[in-house]
């Protein structure tokens, strides 16, 4: 049952476009980090030039190559931001539209007549919509493989197992923001008041939280390459314990790890930031299957 | 009367502290089409709600053969057919395609088949490939009774089956639903606002009044009891009147 | 009082009481109000202290009967940075549900044909859902004004003077034209999709586009920003060696410029920082000054407000009854 689920709804996703958009938007943002990533490499490789003219015009030695300053995968540090972003924000939707079109047609009553528990069907939904963002993931990984061969003209067996740990945390991250979207549509009436319920949680995850935690503020999130600021005030000194419960900041500190774009950290430093996204999402999947079971499945069909 | 297929027992449901069934008796034989009548807000849906297992009754039982709607949801789901009222199925799929998955939940081995020979037995063989997206109400609602039968159910539920019909479609629901209860021997449950298919199609009738059951019996009897009353609208009121 | 002036205001009056009985919005305002509350008090509270050793660097200063006391590196107003981005994006959703909840409930509540069936254009219905979508940005702009200076003078301990409520309130103006723009893309999105849910997704992926995705894709270009602490300073250069590189960079640059200008986010950011000190370069000047300084950014929000609000203007006028939903 759970297997029937899972198929209907990925052939919905496929159907209703919502696959080809999310899957175009994610490649896209991927070759645009791609982009991105070389437009920086040649960029530094210009700006190195000419600090070398201009030094030896003074005569004085040249500066340190920056080459050695930046790692392998630096080409794809953009993915850390694009990710909590754009990646959440179609989980989001996702999520969302795997229960509210079932809700909105009042297909319950055609399901739940049927010999499936509530279970088997949320998990069917959650099997759908985690299977599309992996199958998206992959596609990222390829995309970013040609970006980077294309760029350092090798990649090595190390950096590839990077690049998968990378997308295999991306996909944990993502899953729960799936499941936000459930969780909301389960909870509220309304298809437009469970989308915005869950955009809210989004903003709130993405934006507000690290500013607590860190004293990052809101644009701060935007820029890989930010320092965390305001730490040295007594307020953050406190608040900065509960940094473990960004899980925003947990994901970019464990992908930055990953990627190693970050100063290194011991393998089980990087394996405990990611333990409160596992957390959140097992947490949020008990909530979304014992929320289902209360959920009023007998409501007839509405235009919202 | 035959054996009760659909039976219920001083049936209750409170929707917070607004009593809407209020201890309904009620026993429906093998083989009978059952008119569930009673203004708007009298309980109906909620009682048919109870009966398909997507509601539990916060007070009495109900069984379907035997098996109760509550305890043993299983049994009960594979013995029963539902046509809720504006029935909606995935407008992107086609007919085919949302028959098979139905009939796939409903534990079907071969879905794809089923869902052919039942377009196939309504006469809709030619909606199969089209997507449900674009189907007229009278369309929507011959693959909504398809979904209902296409598990071959024993017990069949339509909860307001001629609502936004034209006549045409009205006369078509009422000879697929004579047909399936001939051919198929289903017993259905029907509830409804339209008194002149009910003395049409039904053998027996039961009549809601503020949630309580006021009036249950056979069609024939009904007419016999009432023999001033030129039509089963007549009665309806007056039945309405001496409960009141 | 025009009849045409009247209808537009029962329109608006319509429009304000409808949206703030909306629980959508209320949520989205919540989270609004805690967050901007909490970036103010923080900035607050770290501003009190810098005051503080400034207080006491100066007493020492006097103290030791030094002539030449360093003036204040502190800009009060500047403290309100993180009110701003939280407006430029927290904001920009709030005014995109606002115009999703003003159509999306005309088509469920299938009153459209009904208001339409009256004599009322479909300029006055635009007009009068924007002015009442105005007054409520009027309101949570004011409020998040007040809430911001009474912060900065309490907790802050820094009043604020009557120049800089001027420079404020030409802020919050241009907050106001922000969110406006905003307002009209998600009712223009909701108007024209099948499903309104649709119409709502649409325009968060253009708020998406235009607040995040843009000013991230300048500020990652930067060339400064391609390494952690400044390729600058990676390289050893010094601000002079910094400036002769970069001459040699304007193509570039002018790109990178070209898509940071293109996100009316950016626009918005570069006049609000303006108006309150955020950034170092603007606080020498007086009030022209700034005013010239970022004419093209505030020119940029006009116009896109402008466009957007025909936009809807046209999208109401031509509206024949709107699709009511339906089965896909």
């Amino acid at each position: 049952m759970i297997g029937t689920i899972a198929s209907q709804q990925s052939l919905l996703l496929r159907r209703q476009h919502v696959a080809l958009v999310g899957l175009i938007t994610m490649l896209a943002v991927t070759a645009i980090a791609g982009v991105l990533g070389w437009s920086s490499h040649h960029t530094i490789v210009r700006v190195f030039d000419q600090a070398v003219r201009l030094q030896a015009a003074a005569g004085q030695p040249a500066p340190p190559n920056p080459f050695l300053l930046k790692p392998n995968l630096s080409l794809l540090s953009n993915m850390v931001v694009y990710i909590p972003l754009i990646g959440a924000l179609l989980a989001l939707v996702v999520g969302h539209l795997s229960m509210v079109d079932d809700q909105s047609k009042g297909m319950g009553r055609l399901l739940f007549t049927r010999q499936v528990t509530r279970t088997q069907y949320a998990l069917g939904k959650v099997l759908a919509a985690t299977r599309f963002l992996a199958l998206t993931l992959v596609g990222c990984g390829v995309v970013s493989i040609v970006a980077l061969l294309a760029v350092n003209r090798t990649l090595g067996s190390s950096d590839l197992g990077r690049l998968t740990g990378f997308y295999v945390l991306s996909w944990a991250y993502l899953a729960v923001f799936v499941l936000v979207g459930i969780l909301t549509a389960l909870l509220t009436r309304r298809r437009s008041l469970a989308l915005l319920s869950a955009i809210g949680v989004w903003l709130v995850i993405t934006f507000v939280v690290p500013q607590f935690t860190s004293g990052l503020r809101p644009t701060q999130s935007l820029n890989p390459l930010t320092e965390p600021a305001g730490t040295s005030q007594a307020f953050f000194r406190v608040t900065q314990h509960a940094q473990p419960l960004s899980i925003v900041e947990q994901y970019k500190t464990a992908a930055g790890n990953i990627l190693g774009t970050s100063p290194t950290s011991p393998t089980t430093e990087t394996v405990l930031t990611i333990v409160p996204t596992l957390i959140a999402g097992f947490g949020l999947l008990v909530l979304v299957l014992w929320r289902i079971q209360r959920h009023d499945y007998a409501r007839s069909a509405s235009d919202e | 009367m035959s054996e009760p297929v659909i039976e219920l027992q001083g049936l209750q449901h409170r929707y917070d502290t607004d009593l809407v069934l209020r201890d309904v008796d009620l026993s429906i034989g093998e083989g009978e089409i059952f008119g569930f009548l009673g203004h708007n807000g009298a309980g109906k849906t909620t009682a048919m709600n109870i009966l398909t297992t997507l509601l539990e009754p916060t007070g009495g039982t109900a069984t379907i053969c035997g098996y109760d709607v509550v305890t043993d949801r299983r049994e009960v789901t594979r013995l029963i057919g539902y046509l809720p009222a504006d029935v909606r199925m995935y407008g992107h799929m086609s007919a085919a395609e949302n028959l098979e998955f139905l009939a796939k939940l409903s534990g079907v081995p071969d879905a794809r088949a089923a869902a052919r020979e039942t377009l196939e037995y309504l006469g809709c063989a030619d909606l199969a490939k089209r997507r449900v997206g674009t189907f007229s109400t009278g369309m929507r609602q011959r693959i909504g009774i398809a979904q209902a039968i296409v598990h071959r159910p024993h017990v069949l539920f339509l909860d307001e089956p001629t609502s936004g019909l034209d006549p045409m479609g009205v006369r078509q629901l009422r000879e697929t639903v004579l047909q399936l209860n001939r051919d198929l021997g289903m017993t259905v449950f029907m509830n409804t606002h339209q008194l002149n298919e009910v003395s049409k199609v039904c053998t027996t009738i039961g009549v809601l009044n503020h949630g309580e059951l006021i009036y249950n019996d056979s069609i024939e009897a009904t007419m016999r009891r009432f023999p001033d009353e030129a039509s089963l609208e007549d009665i309806y009121v007056r039945v309405g009147d001496l409960a009141s | 009082m025009s009849e045409s002036t009247n209808r537009i205001l029962q329109v608006a009056r319509h429009e304000y009481r409808a949206a703030v009985r909306s629980r959508a919005l209320i949520i989205l305002l919540a989270i609004l109000v805690v967050a901007t509350g909490f970036s103010v008090f923080i900035g607050a509270t770290d501003y009190a202290a810098q005051l503080a050793e400034y207080d006491a660097y100066r007493a020492a200063a006097q103290a030791q009967g030094l002539t030449r006391i360093a003036p204040s590196p502190l800009a009060v107003l500047s403290l309100l940075r993180g009110a701003f981005e939280y407006l430029e994006i927290i904001g920009a959703i709030i005014a995109i549900t606002l115009g999703y909840l003003s159509v999306s409930r005309e088509r469920v509540s299938r009153t459209l044909p009904l208001l339409r069936s009256r004599p009322l254009t479909g300029t006055e219905l635009a007009a009068g859902t924007f002015l009442g979508a105005l007054a409520i940005f009027t309101t949570l702009i004011a409020a998040t004004a007040v809430v911001g200076i009474v912060a900065l003078g309490t907790i802050g301990n820094d009043w604020i003077n009557p120049a800089q409520v001027l420079r404020l309130t030409l802020a919050c103006v241009a907050a106001l034209l922000y969110l406006s723009a905003f307002y009209c893309l998600g009712a223009i999105a909701t108007a024209k999709a099948k499903m309104p849910a649709n119409g709502l997704v649409i325009a968060l992926g253009i708020w998406l586009l235009v607040v995040l995705v843009l000013p991230q894709i300048g500020d990652t270009l930067d060339a400064d920003n391609q390494l952690p602490g400044g390729l600058f300073q990676a390289l050893g250069l010094n601000h002079d060696g910094e400036v002769a590189v970069l001459t040699h960079f304007t193509g570039y640059e002018q790109v990178r410029t070209g898509i940071e200008e293109a996100s009316l986010a950016k626009h918005f950011e570069r006049f609000a920082f303006a108006m309150s000190d955020v950034k170092e370069r603007y606080r020498p000047y007086g009030l022209p000054w700034l005013l010239n300084e970022t004419r093209h950014d505030i020119g940029w929000l006009f116009a896109y407000t402008a466009v957007l609000f025909l936009g809807l203007r046209r999208t109401l006028t031509r509206q024949q009854p709107i699709p009511t939903g339906g089965n896909s």
